[in-house]
Parts: structure tokens; C-alpha cells; sequence
């Protein structure tokens, strides 16, 4: 159980493509690759198109584009086993290359993550059962980052909240049993909500059905005697549900707003070439040799957006309020930078200067796109309209008389702003504050329907079954009750907007010293639960005093473990709350300890079920920065989330229009 | 035997459902952690309802899916949808993956459980799926009658807008025979309908179309306003 050198997130790089890689090399001769859409994104994370092809990759074909054609003999899919749709388009794709070609074609497919029983049905059921070789590709976690490991399973939202459909609970439970069969036991399982709940039981359950494959000798000895780990301090899983009314505010972070302006998918934007300019020649190094594309209007140009940007990484998590001077401190820094080849007399002093030449540039480029898409988002950001939307969402989280907004909204209505901007301004209410009054609702139902069409009734049982917007009546829309017994379900936001402090009003957003700073006042109620758990002394200085002191550094942290101290706050969000405690051999462990003594950082998983945004990510490693001396923190999440997402989950496409 | 290493309780179940002993069998199955050996066993023994609740605990939505799929060819789609009704992870599955394939299937759920409004949604997708107006006004007129002879608030609001939408796809029918050349209006919103009236200067029909589906005067402005701007019309 030798813990591997290095993070996670390179580990299981390096393993998702060395898996794939192998499984391509069992594939003899040259063929061509089939790739469902919502894989082909997340495999461009670990490999890139040149290393397939020198694997005997001849082209690629997206699934849904249904044009593979016979130019190889072997045809390989890679494809989601879990939906069922795509493992039909899949059967019905090879029927159609064996009917009508001349050439005998092999098939291969790659289920990813795994082989299910309901895709082996249907394919004997289509009769090829025996035509095609079957393997499975292992892929959960995909490492965006260095700290952020996501499911990339974009359907998990409307999966979980809407369909009802745990699928992604189990995925989740499987990909964390890998990091436990690589550091073992998570020793302590915190968490929160109903969903969230559920995956822990599942990965009791599935340590012991490893157990049990051990004790009746079937499996390999490597796995036997897994124990609770020494270099994880613990696992903490908040459901989405818990708080949906975080994401449905309008980031403010950089990465946020970009994310909610031209929307980021694995690690990527789509940007019109006319605000960051056409596709610079690659920056690599033979760079001049590529020819110069001419920019056209409405083109898509395709920016990676991770760390790998020395200059995004800065600003990234920033609030944006504070991006234009970043962007200038380092414009200034860089021409000090070029005009220091001026004092560069001697040559050597001049080779150090050409060997540099390079990053300046890489730096130079970058700093163009930035500043194009932070000119294009405060474009955005200065509108009328954008500034009402914020006032409305503002004094929601504020927890003002939300009926004071409706004439806000209903203006907005009338102004055609985006319908997904529309709902997500309702939900957070509903959210926010149990419900609305069931003659503004109906009231919002028929103008709605009116503005955006009559399909949107859908729209509405769709969202009321996620209950993400509910008349006030109905008993699941009611809140947590702070006192006496009346039922309830739902986070209470206002009890809990006092006591865990999450308007946040001094907060700086040039120097932040809460995590307040990333939506301008208002902390984020996940993170709070999470820093319930890994800073009580701070939250609680947060509470008494009320003087946002960044915390002291307190040895005693691991003294009060779980939700210790909290139990009463965090009773009033939804869902069940729990702390598990997974015990081993008692003797080994204290062997272990006194072997490696117990100074060492620990590394602290944040398992977000349902999705988290990038505010929330942002939150994390501000935290994260505080804590670095003792702990590690590692982000993980079913995929990635913003309130349009969410909106996008429940809304009708279909409309009346005949096609003529 | 519980609680010693070295056994697995498949095998030996498996043994003793061969021996005919299905009693023995099931019991030693409990013993069985593992639910992906547990399942496919139970349903080979006609333990069908066990086989659901063992697979519904596992959380391997696989697994229940798969599970579910065998019971559905088995069963009388009564008895089937009893099975799955006190199952709420099931009853979900299976609306899903009708969703997809089978509405027929759905609708009969529906009815059964006594879901009006998930009903008539069912057919209001259907409508807008349709291709030609009379059968999308057909089951939109169908949606609204499932809904017709409840007293709930919410059942009456989603009633009356449904049959507002069959009243809103016939005036923009005549819409598009009287003062467009082709299918111009059909379709769109009511706003957009108010909006794009005004834009051609129609504002007479606008006028009554904001009376007749009484439009909130300050919504009727605001299209006013943005239309006559996009007309540049300043007078």
C-alpha cells in the first residue's frame, strides 16, 4: 500500500491515459475512433489527438454525428455505458456499418466507467452480442486541477434533482473508493444532506463487499487489510441540495463571470473571435512557421482557461471588481520587463534576454485575450440591466422583503431579458425564503407563460419537482424551523444568514479576509458548513465578535472533530447531517503512527454531490490558503454547476412553431 | 457460520437452490454482502420482489435497472407497476427511461397513481412534438380535459393556461392567413406576438390581443416602447 509519489489529480492522469492507451494497443492495425460528445471534451483533459494517432488512431467521429464510415476496418466506441440511449445509438451504428458495407468490419467498444448488465441486454437483444469485443474503461475522476477532481458528469444535476436517478450517487461512491484503495480509509466521513447521506452508506456497503470478496479468497492480496489512512484527515460530502440558493446568484468572480457569460466546459470557453481576436499561432515553439487565420465575425475561438496560464491563475478566483488592476500591474510589469533590453549591453546579458524572449511572449498573449474578456464582461457587467438583476439578487441573499422585488422582475419580464435569468431570479426567492405567496406565483406563472410561451408549463412542474420554486403552502417548501415543532424541510436561510454571518458586509474585495468576497457580501452557505468543520475557531469569532479577524492558527483543531459545536447551526439546513468514524486494526494503526509520526500534512477531501460553482472552488482555496500549513484541501465534485445550468436542467425546448 | 472468513455465501446458496431447497437458499442469502452476486441469483430463484429491495439497496442504478427490465417482460404491467409503486428509486427509473421510449406506458402510471398534472404534461409534450395544428390543438385540448374536474388552485391555473394556449395558436393562425404571407406568427409568445403586431403597425390587433388575454398594462408598454424603438417610429 505504498502511497503513489505525487498528487492525485497527476495520478490519475497518468492512469486514465495509460488505461486507454493500453486498451487501443489491444486493438491490432489502424482504426478509427467513435466518441460520444459528453466524453469527448473530458478525454481531451488526459490525451491529446497526436498520441492517439501515433497509437493507430486514424480518425475521430463523434457518436452523435452518426458518420462513421468504412475508411478502417476496426471501429472502436467509446461510449457511457450508464445511458442507455447512447448504448442504443451505438447498436444501432454497427448494425448499419455491417449491413450496407463490403468491408467485414471489427467492432470494439469501451464502456466507460463500466460494463453494465442493462448494455449487455441490449445488445443481445440487437443481436451482436457476439460480433463485438467488449472492455471497459475505468474513468471517474477527471483532474481539472491540481486540487479539483470532477465526475464531468454533466446530466448529474437534473440526474439527481429532477429524474430522481442516483446513478451519479454510485459513480461517485466508486470513484472514491479508488482514493481510498490508493490512501486507504477516509477516517472520518463528514457530511450533509439526504444525497449525500446516501453516498456514505453506499461506501460503508462497498467496504464491506471488498471485505467479503477477501475473506472468501477471491480476490488479489494487494487490497487485503485496507485500513484508515495516514495521510487523509477526512472526507466531507455536501449535497447540492443543502443550498441551491448559492448557485443561483450571479458569480463575481473572474472565472464565475466568464463562466457565466460564455460558459467554461473542461477547462475551456468558447469565445467569438471578435473579443479575444482569431487563433494565435500555437504557442508552441515552431509557432511562426503556422499560417496567421484571418478573423471572422462569429467565429468560435476555443480558450483554454486552467493553471497552466501563469496570469489566469492570478486572476481567476480574484473578484472581478479587482481584475482591471491586475491586468494592469502586470501590462506595467511586462513592458519593464521588454524595456530591460535596453540596459542589456553585454551578450550574454542579451542571450539572457532572447531566452526569455519566449515567456514574454506567452505572457504578452495571454494578457491580450484576458483584458479583451474582461473589456467584453464589464460591457455586460455596466448594463442597466445586468445592475437590476443584481440588486434583486442582492437583497434576496440579504434577506430583505423579497415582494419588494416583484416589480423588479416584472419589468425584467417585459424587457425580454433571458428566461433563464428570469427563473433564477424566482427560485432564489423560493429558495431563499420558503416558497412564494401563491397569488405572485401564479401571478409569475401566467406572465411568463405569456412572455416566453406557453411550452414553459413544463417548465414549471419541472422546477417545482426539484423544488427549486414552490408556492408557500405546499409542505415541502417549507423551511427548517428554529423553534417549536411545525415541520419543515427546507435550509433556513434567514436563521442561518445570522448565525453563521453570511452577509458579510465590510469584506474587502482587493485584500478579502472572508470568503464573502466572492459574490461581494455573501459567503457562500456551503463553504460555511465546510468551514464548520475545518475552521470552528474562526467561524465562531465570526459569530461572537463579529470582527472578521482572519483566524488564528489553533493547534487544537483536531480536537474537536465532525460538527462538533455546530450541531444546533447546522440542523437548520436540509438533510441529514452525520459523521462516521471508520475504525481498523487498532494495533496497526498505532504501529504506523509511530513510524511516521503524526506531524505531517493531511490531505482533506470536499465532495461536492450535484455540482459546485466556481465561486464556491474560488471559496475553497482561500481556504485552502489559510490552511495550508496543516492540511491539504482536495476539491471533488460530480461536475461542474452554475444557475443557468441548473435552469437549463428544467427548461422546456420544445415550442409550438410548425415546421413548414 | 457468520462472521468467518473464507466463505462465500453464493456458492453455497446457489448449492442449495440446485438441491431445491429455495428456502435455505434465500436465507443464506442474506448473509451474502456482495448484491451484484446477490441479484441475478434471487431472480433465477422467482424471488422477484427481493431481488427489486436488494438491488434498490445496493445503489447501483444498474443493477435495478436491470432488475427492472426483466420484471417488465414478466409481469402484467398491473402487477408491475404495484411492485414498483411503494419503490420510489424504481418508479423513477422507470419514468425515465419511458420518458424516452414509451409515453403509452407512462400515461397509464400516471392515471393509476392518480398524477393529473404529470399526465397532462404528458400530452403537452406530445403536442408540441406534433408537426400539424389540428392534432396539436387535439392534445392540448386532451391535456386540459385530464385536468378539467379538479378544485385545486394550481390544477385549475395550469387548466386555464392550457386552454389559453390552444386559443393563443388559433388567433395566430388567422394572424398568419390574414396579414402574413406564411406561417409568421404561429408559435411564438403571446409578448412576441404583441411585439412583432406592433413592429408591422398593427396596432389595433395588438391593441385587442392585450384586452382580450388581459396583458398587464405595464407589460403592454414596455413591448410598445421597445417595438416602436425598433421601428425607429418616434412619433
Amino acid at each position: 500500500m505504498a502511497p503513489y509519489p505525487g498528487s492525485d489529480a497527476d495520478y490519475l492522469k497518468d492512469k486514465a491515459r495509460r488505461d486507454l492507451l493500453t486498451l487501443l494497443e489491444g486493438v491490432r492495425g489502424k482504426k478509427n475512433l467513435v466518441v460520444s460528445q459528453d466524453l469527448a471534451g473530458p478525454v481531451g483533459l488526459f490525451v491529446k489527438f497526436s498520441l492517439l494517432q501515433e497509437y493507430g488512431v486514424d480518425r475521430v467521429f463523434l457518436l452523435e454525428n452518426a458518420n462513421v464510415d468504412s475508411s478502417q476496418r476496426n471501429v472502436v466506441f467509446l461510449v457511457h455505458a450508464e445511458k442507455t440511449r447512447q448504448v442504443r445509438t451505438v447498436a444501432d451504428q454497427i448494425k448499419r456499418l455491417q449491413r450496407n458495407e463490403n468491408v467485414e468490419h471489427e467492432f470494439s467498444i469501451f464502456w466507460t466507467p463500466r460494463r453494465t448488465l442493462v448494455s449487455n441486454a441490449i445488445l443481445e437483444d440487437v443481436g451482436i452480442m457476439g460480433d463485438v469485443s467488449i472492455a471497459e474503461l475505468p474513468l471517474y475522476f477527471m483532474p481539472l486541477e491540481q486540487d479539483v477532481l470532477s465526475l464531468e458528469l454533466d446530466e448529474s444535476f437534473s440526474d439527481l434533482y429532477l429524474h430522481k436517478d442516483p446513478g451519479c450517487v454510485y459513480l461517485a461512491a466508486k470513484a472514491l473508493m479508488g482514493i481510498q484503495q490508493r490512501h486507504g480509509y477516509f477516517p472520518r466521513i463528514i457530511g450533509k444532506g439526504d444525497n449525500a447521506r446516501r453516498l456514505a452508506d453506499l461506501l460503508l456497503r462497498m467496504r464491506k463487499e471488498l471485505d467479503a470478496e477477501e475473506s472468501s479468497g477471491l480476490t488479489d492480496l494487494s487490497a487485503r487489510g485496507l485500513l484508515p489512512s495516514a495521510d487523509t484527515e477526512s472526507l466531507i460530502i455536501i449535497d447540492r441540495e443543502v443550498d441551491f440558493g448559492t448557485a443561483l446568484l450571479t458569480q463575481l468572480t473572474y472565472e464565475g463571470l466568464i463562466d457565466e457569460t460564455v460558459g467554461i466546459k473542461h477547462n475551456q470557453a468558447d469565445v467569438d473571435t471578435s473579443i479575444v481576436g482569431p487563433t494565435p499561432v500555437p504557442q508552441a515553439q515552431e509557432s511562426s512557421k503556422a499560417p496567421q487565420q484571418t478573423s471572422k465575425q462569429g467565429q468560435k475561438r476555443k480558450i483554454q482557461l486552467d493553471a497552466s496560464d501563469q496570469l489566469f491563475s492570478q486572476l481567476r478566483d480574484a473578484n472581478f471588481a479587482i481584475v482591471g488592476d491586475i491586468l494592469n500591474r502586470v501590462a506595467r510589469r511586462l513592458e519593464s520587463d521588454y524595456e530591460s533590453r535596453h540596459t542589456a549591453k553585454t551578450t550574454t546579458e542579451l542571450r539572457e534576454f532572447v531566452n526569455k524572449l519566449p515567456t514574454y511572449q506567452l505572457e504578452h498573449q495571454s494578457l491580450r485575450v484576458h483584458t479583451n474578456l474582461a473589456e467584453e464582461i464589464m460591457r455586460n457587467t455596466r448594463s442597466d440591466i445586468f445592475r437590476k438583476i443584481l440588486e434583486v439578487q442582492q437583497n434576496n441573499a440579504a434577506g430583505a422583503d423579497a415582494t419588494y422585488q416583484h416589480d423588479s422582475v416584472e419589468e425584467l419580464i417585459a424587457r425580454d431579458v433571458p428566461l433563464k435569468t428570469i427563473l433564477r431570479l424566482l427560485c432564489l426567492e423560493s429558495c431563499m425564503s420558503g416558497g412564494l405567496r401563491p397569488r405572485d406565483l401564479e401571478n409569475f406563472k401566467r406572465q411568463i407563460v405569456h412572455a416566453y410561451g406557453h411550452q414553459h408549463l413544463l417548465t414549471f412542474s419541472a422546477l417545482e419537482k426539484m423544488e427549486l420554486l414552490q408556492p408557500r403552502s405546499t409542505a415541502t417548501a417549507m423551511l427548517l424551523p428554529t423553534t417549536g415543532t411545525q415541520p419543515g424541510s427546507k435550509t433556513n436561510y434567514g436563521y442561518l444568514r445570522k448565525n453563521l454571518r453570511l452577509v458579510v458586509e465590510e469584506v474587502s474585495e482587493k485584500d478579502p479576509s472572508d470568503i464573502a468576497y466572492v459574490y461581494s457580501g455573501f459567503a457562500p452557505l456551503s463553504i460555511r458548513l465546510v468551514q464548520c468543520v475545518l475552521q470552528k475557531p474562526y467561524i465562531l469569532s465570526l459569530i461572537r465578535g463579529g470582527s472578521a479577524a482572519p483566524s488564528a492558527p489553533s493547534p487544537a483543531s483536531t480536537a474537536s472533530p465532525g460538527w462538533l459545536g455546530f450541531e444546533d447551526v447546522v440542523k437548520s439546513a436540509r438533510g441529514a447531517t452525520f459523521s462516521i468514524v471508520q475504525k481498523g486494526d487498532d494495533k496497526a494503526i498505532r504501529a504506523r503512527q509511530t513510524l511516521s509520526g503524526n506531524n505531517a500534512t493531511k490531505t482533506v477531501y470536499v465532495f461536492f454531490l450535484g455540482g459546485i460553482t466556481f465561486t464556491e472552488i474560488a471559496a475553497l482555496r482561500f481556504i485552502a490558503a489559510q490552511e495550508a500549513p496543516r492540511r491539504k484541501i482536495v476539491i471533488c465534485t460530480t461536475g461542474l454547476i452554475n444557475g443557468d445550468r441548473m435552469m437549463e436542467a428544467a427548461i422546456e425546448k420544445g415550442n409550438f412553431t410548425q415546421p413548414e | 457460520l457468520d462472521g468467518k472468513p473464507g466463505i462465500s455465501f453464493e456458492l453455497i446458496a446457489q448449492a442449495a437452490f440446485d438441491e431445491g431447497r429455495t428456502y435455505l437458499a434465500t436465507q443464506l442469502l442474506n448473509h451474502e454482502p456482495r448484491a451484484g452476486k446477490q441479484v441475478p441469483l434471487l431472480l433465477n430463484m422467482e424471488e422477484d420482489e427481493i431481488a427489486l429491495d436488494k438491488a434498490i439497496e445496493s445503489g447501483d442504478n444498474d443493477l435495478v435497472l436491470y432488475v427492472l427490465l426483466r420484471l417488465k417482460t414478466k409481469h402484467p404491467l398491473a402487477s408491475f407497476y404495484r411492485m414498483i409503486n411503494t419503490r420510489p428509486m424504481a418508479s423513477a427509473l422507470v419514468e425515465t427511461t419511458a420518458r424516452e421510449e414509451d409515453t403509452k406506458l407512462l400515461k397509464d402510471l400516471y392515471y393509476q397513481d392518480d398524477r393529473p398534472i404529470d399526465g397532462s404534461n404528458v400530452l403537452l409534450s406530445e403536442a408540441l412534438n406534433e408537426t400539424d395544428m389540428p392534432r396539436t390543438t387535439e392534445k392540448l385540448h386532451l391535456a386540459s380535459r385530464l385536468l378539467a374536474d379538479s378544485k385545486d388552485a394550481t390544477v385549475v391555473l395550469q387548466q386555464k393556461l392550457l386552454s389559453e394556449a390552444s386559443q393563443l395558436l388559433k388567433v395566430q393562425e388567422t394572424l398568419d392567413k390574414e396579414i402574413a404571407d406564411r406561417s409568421e406568427f404561429v408559435g411564438l409568445s403571446l409578448n412576441e406576438t404583441v411585439y412583432r403586431l406592433i413592429r408591422s403597425g398593427y396596432g389595433k390587433r395588438a391593441q385587442k390581443m392585450q384586452s382580450e388575454f388581459k396583458m398587464p398594462e405595464k407589460t403592454y408598454w414596455w413591448l410598445r416602447l421597445r417595438a416602436l424603438v425598433a421601428k425607429r417610429d418616434w412619433g
